[in-house]
């Protein structure tokens, strides 16, 4: 018989007890909140998170042994471009306020000391060859950091788009002159075409302007968010779309899975003191106990959810307040946070000490985390990872929180939003009764021997 | 007097270890009876297995007239709620206040609200703890925490109460209280049964003492019906004479126990103190011996488990 009295009576004790204890009530909501603080100032760069900033420069080294116009000229070009932040010598100081350019021996050095990710060496001979199609061009040297892979693939393609802005008249002048060594000299009228060409491509308005997303070059980009289409108001339309509530889902639940490890050792440290001994000598039963608990849990789990994402929303411009997202994310924080409620007291029951328990839960969570997603998007994962996500709560909840604020249909109603998330919920809900009649299994331990 | 709580030949081994062999044990209304033995004798494994916690391998045990160990059921829910269990350690939520930890337990006792609160504010008062009702446990000294202890365990008023060690660790001034306490529950009609290391309370204060040594009982009755049984009626009696005891009285039996150069004491031991204490008083005076001091060596509880047990209660 389950006792309703006997429960409240659990509920009230856990309360009291996380009442009184202050470290305990900031581990519980103030310290998500700061790691997930840190999270979304990191993530809101790449995203934009509605304001200008975009993901950090590349501190690029150049190294221009050619030291011609034309490699001048690319040089600038590469420092006009926005993801790079090109350095050709060190910094002035007042003892040298004329430092010398880096040489080939400076790129290497500092690359391998970390001061920069990658390096760029110009040979010499470099513009003498700019745009050759012949193969027979002097190869720019890409010195890279081996620990920063992004750094090497993005200075790759940047190269080739400096190129086409730093000199199309050069470009084409190069063009020209094997046009005529393969295919015959040029007319005098299509020479005199070319020369009042010349001009207009040294103003380098041949260049053309970047795009949101892209850079000009052979060909022409423009960046569209698939989130501003149906949008009318051309200034929301340009708008960045902040990519915090996709990394907030996953940091949440990660928070939230130790929070809930860590309470469910309470259960253990009450076998410790003797209290447990005491409750099940009284009317209570081991199943009121856990259910209590896990309820008591399972409570302020939600609260913990809801606090980072209402922080989320006034803080990092989260989009909450519409009532699909409202309802969705309320569905999902609940049976979030009844599993990893649930999942906190499985693991209690299974370990015998506090410590075993918190190294236990460390190695757990951060498994689940990194195969669910929370620490890496999942689209980066080899399929085989994205299938074991699915025995994670991570995994499952990840997705649910996705479908509220990031893959949702703003035109569908609110139960139509609600039915996609059935299947998160449902497994969710699933794994909350698995994990509390394995605990409660376990639990056998801790009654009558 | 009827028997309110008996167990008998109780088995328990948890593995390899045999905890209970056999022991038995009688507990008759009103009384206060204490359970005595050395470490891993099997006391707490007793009142664990009555207290429901620990489930025999073999034996009876009878809780006001129920069965505990074959009936099933509401009849044994309803029993074991007539039982008061007061736990070794300190079993209390240090965060918790003591009126707030007494009114979870009494909760989860289930006991009616409106009795709930009169019987909080009983507690506090037998505990004489009113005065710090609202602090926090954490900061009650060792006396007071037992004292809570013990009131958590008994706030339903039960009929029959199991103490495990209840004034283990506590100073003898807080001791004293709690056996105040207990004496009180014992006047409100309750029985009592006890574990204790406290041999010369548990002699001064319990009815009855049950010894119980690897995992039985070893002897149980009153402290004199133990003393008869074990060292009998004889005593050790120490004379303390003026000057040089005559050479009669040594060579007579008598043995020097001491001196410090102006008396000497002579010890032997009686076996019918009333029979042979005069006889051996009037032997001295006609022997020249001038008595200055006569000492009888009292029988103590801790003589009577060493003769048992054959080593210290602590052992």
């Amino acid at each position: 018989m389950i006792r309703t009295r006997t429960i409240r009576t659990i509920v009230k004790i856990n309360w009291l007890y996380l009442k009184r204890d202050v470290v305990a009530l900031g581990l519980t909501f103030v310290l998500p909140l700061i790691f997930f603080s840190i999270f979304a100032v990191i993530f809101s760069g790449f995203g934009g998170g509605g304001s200008d900033a975009g993901p950090p420069a590349i501190d690029l080294l150049v190294v221009d042994l050619d030291s011609t116009e034309t490699s001048r000229r690319y040089v600038a070009a590469l420092g006009k471009q926005e993801a790079l932040e090109i350095a050709t010598a060190p910094s002035p100081t007042e003892e040298v306020p004329e430092p010398a350019p880096y040489t080939l021996e400076d790129a290497r050095k500092r690359v391998r000391e970390g001061r920069f990710p990658v390096a760029v060496v110009l040979p010499p001979g470099f513009g003498a060859t700019l745009g050759a199609f012949a193969g027979d061009s002097e190869p720019v040297e890409l010195i890279y950091d081996a620990s920063n892979p992004i750094a090497r693939h993005s200075v790759s393609g940047l190269l080739q788009a400096a190129a086409m802005t730093a000199g199309p008249d050069l470009l084409m002048k190069q063009g020209l002159g094997q046009l005529e060594e393969f295919g015959g000299p040029l007319t005098d009228q299509q020479r005199r075409a070319v020369e009042e060409a010349e001009g207009y491509f040294q103003s380098g308005e041949a260049a053309g302007a970047a795009g949101p997303g892209g850079a000009a070059g052979l060909v022409a980009v423009e960046a569209v968010d698939v989130r501003t289409f149906d949008v009318e108001d051309p200034e929301e339309k340009k708008r960045k779309r902040s990519i915090v509530p996709y990394q907030a889902a996953g940091i949440g639940v990660m928070f939230l899975l130790f929070s809930m490890a860590g309470a469910g050792g309470a259960l253990l440290d009450e076998e410790e003191s003797g209290v447990l001994e005491r409750v099940l000598l009284s009317h209570a039963s081991m199943t009121q106990l856990l259910l209590g608990k896990w309820l008591f849990y399972g409570v302020v789990g939600f609260a913990q959810v809801v606090l980072m994402f209402v922080w989320g929303a006034l803080v990092f411009d989260i989009e909450l307040w519409t009532p699909n997202r409202l309802a969705g994310f309320t569905a999902m924080a609940i049976v979030t946070a009844a599993a990893a409620a649930a999942f906190g007291i499985v693991l209690a029951t299974l370990c015998r000490t506090r410590s075993q328990l918190s190294g236990m839960s460390t190695i757990v969570i951060l498994i689940m985390s990194a195969l669910g997603g929370s620490m890496v998007p999942k689209f980066v994962m080899p399929d085989f990872m994205n299938t074991t996500a699915l025995f994670t709560i991570n995994g499952w909840a990840l997705d649910g929180f996705l479908k509220v604020f990031w893959y949702d249909d703003p035109a569908a109603s609110l139960p139509r939003a609600l039915l996609t998330l059935a299947p998160q919920v449902a497994v969710l809900a699933l794994m909350t009764v698995t994990f509390l009649t394995v605990a409660r299994w376990l639990a056998r331990r801790w009654e009558t021997v | 007097m009827t028997s309110v709580l008996t167990v008998t030949s109780a088995e328990k081994s948890f593995g390899e270890t045999r905890a209970l062999a056999g022991a038995g044990v009688e507990l008759r209304r009103g009384e206060w009876l204490a359970l005595l033995g050395p470490n891993g004798a099997g006391k707490t494994t007793l009142v664990r297995s009555i207290a429901g916690r620990v489930r025999l391998d073999a034996g009876e045990i009878t809780l006001l007239g129920t069965r505990l160990d074959t009936t099933s059921g509401d009849a044994v829910r309803a029993a074991r709620g007539k039982l008061g269990v007061v736990p070794q350690e300190v079993a209390l939520y240090p965060k918790l206040t003591a009126r707030e930890n007494l009114t979870v337990f009494g909760e989860l006792l289930d006991i009616s609200r409106p009795t709930l609160a009169e019987r909080v504010a009983w507690a506090l008062d037998w505990t004489a703890l009113g005065d710090r009702a609202d602090e926090p446990v954490e900061r009650f000294s060792g006396g007071m925490k037992r004292r809570l202890n013990i009131a958590c365990g008994v706030l339903h008023a039960p009929e029959v109460v199991l103490l495990d060690e209840p004034t283990v660790g506590v100073d003898p001034q807080s001791r004293e209280r709690i056996w105040q306490m207990l004496e009180q529950l014992r006047q409100d009609g309750a029985s009592l049964l006890l574990t204790t290391h406290q041999l010369d309370e548990a002699q001064q204060v319990c009815d009855r003492i049950v010894i119980i040594d690897h995992g039985r009982d070893v002897a149980a009755g009153t402290f004199d019906e133990l003393v008869r049984q074990t060292i009998g009626s004889g005593r050790r009696v120490s004379v303390v004479l003026e000057g040089e005891p005559p050479a009669a009285l040594l060579e007579a039996g008598l043995e020097a126990a001491g001196g410090d150069g102006t008396s000497e004491t002579l010890a032997v031991r009686v076996e019918d103190i009333g029979e042979e204490l005069p006889e051996l008083l009037a032997r001295i005076k006609a022997e020249g011996g001038r008595i200055t001091d006569v000492h009888v060596e009292v029988p103590t509880l801790q003589a009577v488990f060493i003769h048992l047990t054959g080593r210290e209660l602590r052992e």
